[in-house]
């Protein structure tokens, strides 16, 4: 990169702040934006210093958003009594997309984990409390991911729940849909089993 | 350096690039070692991601020289333990007293089955914090920080139960008073600690304070990040 001037050696170097982006793509994005579509790279330099400067979180879940309180929250005919708790934005999109859950979220931004220093502080334990003993809850949905970690922030979300008098329910786990029992992972299959529903 | 069919079990995962993690491992033979497992995320992975979830009895084997090296292989070796609600967050919490404490690539056999036997203990369920205060007893003891337990440190008179001492972290117990610092136990909480038989409650209370200092001036001023991360969470322990 020793001949380059540098402006571009500097944006080659910014580009690699992408995650999976190591300077080879980075020089290949670089010379793309200047070679081939300038117009599309100052478009993403606009949008991105928006972003950067005016998404905040969700007073109420946590979420990114640009407003005080993002859409779902805002959203006045969405089911105020009952609120998912999921890890992360990407999970609580995965929900709205694959379900027709019409209640509220809260996003925790992680997961209890002690070894990343998260904590109950971290993933806004004050602000949940008090969203449980607003009253207005009356089931919690604890949609963690099914991992170690996932699990233990499940059995705390489940405490909170408790402590504030709201049902708490948890995910199921269970076998794939188009799944066969022969290629599904022994832990799942263990608890798909011992986890077992009544037939209707 | 290829290793095969190491048991072994993961206790910390992190998620690395677009499809790898970062696992840090505690082996039997070559102690805690940091492996990459490439290609372990998504839906096209190599291997099934809850296999290399933390506190499971594994097998893994692996590649290449320094601080990370690859994973190559990894599958089951014994049943999963069912561990859940507080016995699952103290596991958590040794697990980070385990990658804390314990440097890398230095082997420790027995502690390995030390570990391996506390996490079917935690499973059983009740006495946690108990079984706790005995791995931790155990684990300076692997590290070369044996506890002196049974006489004291500056008389060499054996424990007596009903007095009370002032336990310091480089000698040991001396009679209470008659140093500054140190955590205030009785006698009966060190002999119980000594043999394995459960102390009361208040001796059990009297060791907690005990094994955090101690572990306190192993790991540095920042503390464990259990303490203040489990803090809340895990009552009992």
């Amino acid at each position: 990169m020793t001949g380059n001037p540098d402006l571009l050696a500097e944006l080659v170097e910014a580009l690699r702040c992408l995650p999976g982006v190591g300077a080879k793509s980075a020089q290949r994005m670089a010379f793309h934006l200047l070679e081939r579509d300038r117009e599309g790279g100052a478009r993403l330099s606009r949008v991105l210093g928006d972003a950067m400067q005016r998404i905040g979180h969700c007073k109420a879940c946590r979420n990114f958003s640009e407003r005080d309180e993002c859409a779902i929250c805002a959203n006045a005919s969405r089911d105020a009594s009952l609120l998912c708790v999921v890890e992360t934005p990407a999970d609580l999109l995965a929900i709205e997309q694959a379900t027709g859950y019409r209640g509220r979220y809260f996003v925790l931004m992680g997961r209890l984990s002690p070894l990343d220093g998260m904590g109950p502080q971290e993933l806004g334990a004050g602000l949940l409390q008090q969203r449980l003993a607003s009253g207005e809850i009356a089931e919690m949905v604890i949609a963690t991911n099914p991992t170690v970690e996932g699990e233990a922030t499940a059995h705390w979300l489940g405490q909170l729940a408790r402590a504030a008098g709201v049902r708490a329910t948890r995910l199921a786990h269970g076998v794939p849909l188009g799944g066969e029992l022969e290629y599904v992972d022994r832990g799942t299959l263990a608890h798909a089993f011992g986890t077992r529903l009544t037939m209707e | 350096m290829r290793v095969e069919s190491q048991p072994a079990y993961v206790l910390h995962v992190r998620a690395w690039r677009e499809t790898s993690l970062l696992l840090e491992a505690f082996t039997r033979d070559f102690g805690r070692v940091g492996l990459v497992a490439r290609g372990v995320r998504g839906a096209r992975a190599r291997l099934p991601r809850s296999l290399l979830e933390p506190m499971q009895a594994l097998r893994l084997g692996w590649s290449g020289r320094g601080e990370l090296q690859t994973l190559t292989t990894a599958e089951p070796d014994g049943p999963v333990h069912a561990l859940r609600g507080d016995a699952l967050l103290s596991a958590l919490y040794v697990n980070e007293l385990l990658v804390r404490l314990v440097a890398r690539n230095d082997p420790h056999p027995g502690l390995f089955d030390r570990y391996a036997a506390l996490l079917g203990e935690l499973a059983e369920g009740p006495l946690l914090a108990w079984r706790l205060r005995c791995f931790e007893r155990d684990l300076l003891a692997a590290l070369g920080y044996a506890m002196q337990l049974g006489t004291a440190a500056d008389t060499g008179a054996a424990i007596d139960p009903d007095a009370t001492y002032d336990y310091l972290p480089e000698q040991g117990a001396v009679a209470a008073g008659s140093h500054p610092g140190g955590v205030r136990v009785r006698g009966s909480a060190l002999l119980a600690l000594d043999s394995g038989a459960l102390p009361i409650a208040e001796d059990l209370a009297a060791l907690r304070r005990l094994m955090r200092m101690l572990i306190g001036t192993h790991v540095g001023e920042r503390g464990l990040q259990s303490w203040r991360v489990l803090a809340g969470p895990l009552r009992s322990g």
